[in-house]
C-alpha cells in the first residue's frame, strides 16, 4: 500500500491551519478508506470503527494546529488512529462481539486468492465466510499490539519502519512483535488447516 | 516454522482487504463528521466556544511568531504605566466625594439626648434637620439672569441658511 504524497499533504495541513475547514476535509475523504481498515481490522467491529474513525478526525481537528510536520501528516494520523483504537480495546477488554463487514466479490478474481484456492491450502474447502469468520478470530486471540503490527504489516502492506515510527518503538521491536503475532496465528490457523471444514 | 508459512499467513490476511463497509459508507462518513462535529459544538458551553474563537484567531494572526522578549517587556511597560496612572489619578476625586457624602448624612449631635424614659412609651424622638432644603432642591445651576434659550428638536431656531453663494 502506497504512502500518500506527503507535499500535497503538507498543503492541506497548511490551509487547514490556517482555518480553511474545506482543506480538512479533502484530508478526511483521503484517509478515511485507508484507517478505516486499519481500526476495523483492530476492532471486528464496524459499529465500534465507525465511532472510533469519527473520534480519530475530530481529534486530528483539534490537535492540527499544534501539528508541527515533524513526521509526516500520513504517521501522526495513523499514531492518532491506532492509540486511541489501543485505549479502545483496552477499556473493552474481552467484552466483544465480532460485527463484520461483508467480503467484496472482487475478492474471487485477486490472484493470491486464486493462488491458495490453487493450492493445497484449507481456502479451497472452506467457504469465503467460514474463512473469514476463522481468520478474524485468530486475529482476536491476539494481544492487541501483536495485532495492530499483524494489521498494518501484513494486511495494510507497511514497511517496518513505518510501524515503528507510528507506534513509537524500535524497528526490532516491530519485528518481534510480528515474528511472535506469526507463531500464534500458526498455531490457530493449524486447526484450520487439517479441519478446514468442521 | 519457515518463511513459506509467513508467506501464507500473509497471503490469508490480505484477504481481509476485501472485507468493505457498505457501499456508500465512505460517501457518507464525511456528512456525519459534519454532523458530529456541529453536535458537540452545541454541547460546548459559551466560553469555551469563545476561547476556541480567540485562539483561532491569535493563530490566523501568527502572534507566537511575532512576539519575542523584547516585544512583550514593552508591553508588559506599556501595560504597567497606564495602571500606574490610573492610580495615582484615580484616589483625589474619590476623596472629594467621600467627604461630600460624609457632609450630607451626618446626623445632629443632639439626637443622642432626647432619649427619655419619662414618656409611656421610650421612643426615639426624630427631630433631624432634613438633610437638604426644598428650596435647594428646586434651585438650578442656571443663572436666574439669563434669558430662557429653547431649543426644537436639537436644530437651532434659525431660518437663515448655513451657507451663501
Amino acid at each position: 500500500m502506497d504512502q500518500p504524497r506527503t507535499d500535497e499533504d503538507q498543503q492541506l495541513v497548511a490551509r487547514t491551519q490556517s482555518g480553511e475547514a474545506a482543506a480538512f476535509d479533502q484530508l478526511v475523504v483521503k484517509y478515511t478508506p485507508r484507517l478505516y481498515g486499519l481500526v476495523y481490522n483492530m476492532t471486528s467491529n464496524h459499529e465500534d470503527t465507525n465511532d472510533l474513525l469519527q473520534d480519530v478526525f475530530s481529534k486530528a481537528y483539534k490537535a492540527i494546529r499544534g501539528f508541527r510536520g515533524k513526521s509526516s501528516f500520513y504517521t501522526w494520523i495513523h499514531s492518532i488512529a491506532v492509540n486511541m483504537t489501543l485505549n479502545f480495546l483496552k477499556k473493552r477488554g474481552r467484552r466483544y462481539h465480532l460485527s463484520l463487514d461483508d467480503v467484496d466479490a472482487g475478492v474471487q478474481n485477486d490472484k493470491e486468492f486464486l493462488e491458495l484456492t490453487a493450492s493445497s491450502s484449507p481456502v479451497r474447502e472452506a467457504d469465503l465466510s467460514e474463512l473469514q469468520k476463522r481468520l478474524n478470530e485468530a486475529m482476536m486471540k491476539l494481544s492487541d499490539e501483536h495485532r495492530a503490527v499483524v494489521t498494518m504489516f501484513h494486511i495494510q502492506g507497511m514497511p517496518h519502519a513505518e510501524i515503528s515510527k507510528i507506534l513509537s518503538v524500535s524497528e526490532g521491536t516491530v519485528r518481534s512483535r510480528l515474528f511472535y503475532a506469526n507463531r500464534q496465528l500458526q498455531n490457530y490457523l493449524d486447526e484450520f488447516r487439517k479441519n478446514p471444514v468442521a | 516454522m519457515d518463511e513459506s508459512n509467513d508467506n501464507e499467513i500473509g497471503k490469508l490476511l490480505r484477504l481481509k482487504r476485501y472485507e468493505q463497509p457498505a457501499p456508500g459508507y465512505f460517501e457518507n462518513f464525511l456528512h456525519e463528521f459534519h454532523r458530529r462535529q456541529r453536535d458537540e459544538l452545541l454541547r460546548e458551553p459559551l466560553w469555551k466556544i469563545c476561547l476556541q474563537r480567540a485562539q483561532d484567531f491569535m493563530f490566523r494572526l501568527n502572534v507566537p511568531a511575532l512576539t519575542s522578549y523584547p516585544v512583550a517587556a514593552a508591553a508588559v511597560l506599556v501595560c504597567a504605566a497606564i495602571i500606574s496612572l490610573k492610580i495615582y489619578q484615580g484616589p483625589e476625586t474619590t476623596t472629594n466625594v467621600a467627604v461630600q457624602n460624609r457632609q450630607t448624612f451626618t446626623a445632629p449631635a443632639n439626637v443622642e439626648g432626647e432619649w427619655t424614659l419619662a414618656s409611656p412609651v421610650a421612643t426615639r424622638v426624630f427631630t433631624a434637620q432634613p438633610i437638604r432644603k426644598f428650596n435647594e432642591i428646586a434651585r438650578t445651576h442656571r443663572a436666574t439672569t439669563a434669558p430662557p434659550r429653547y431649543v426644537l428638536d436639537s436644530v437651532p431656531v434659525s431660518y437663515e441658511t448655513a451657507f451663501r453663494f
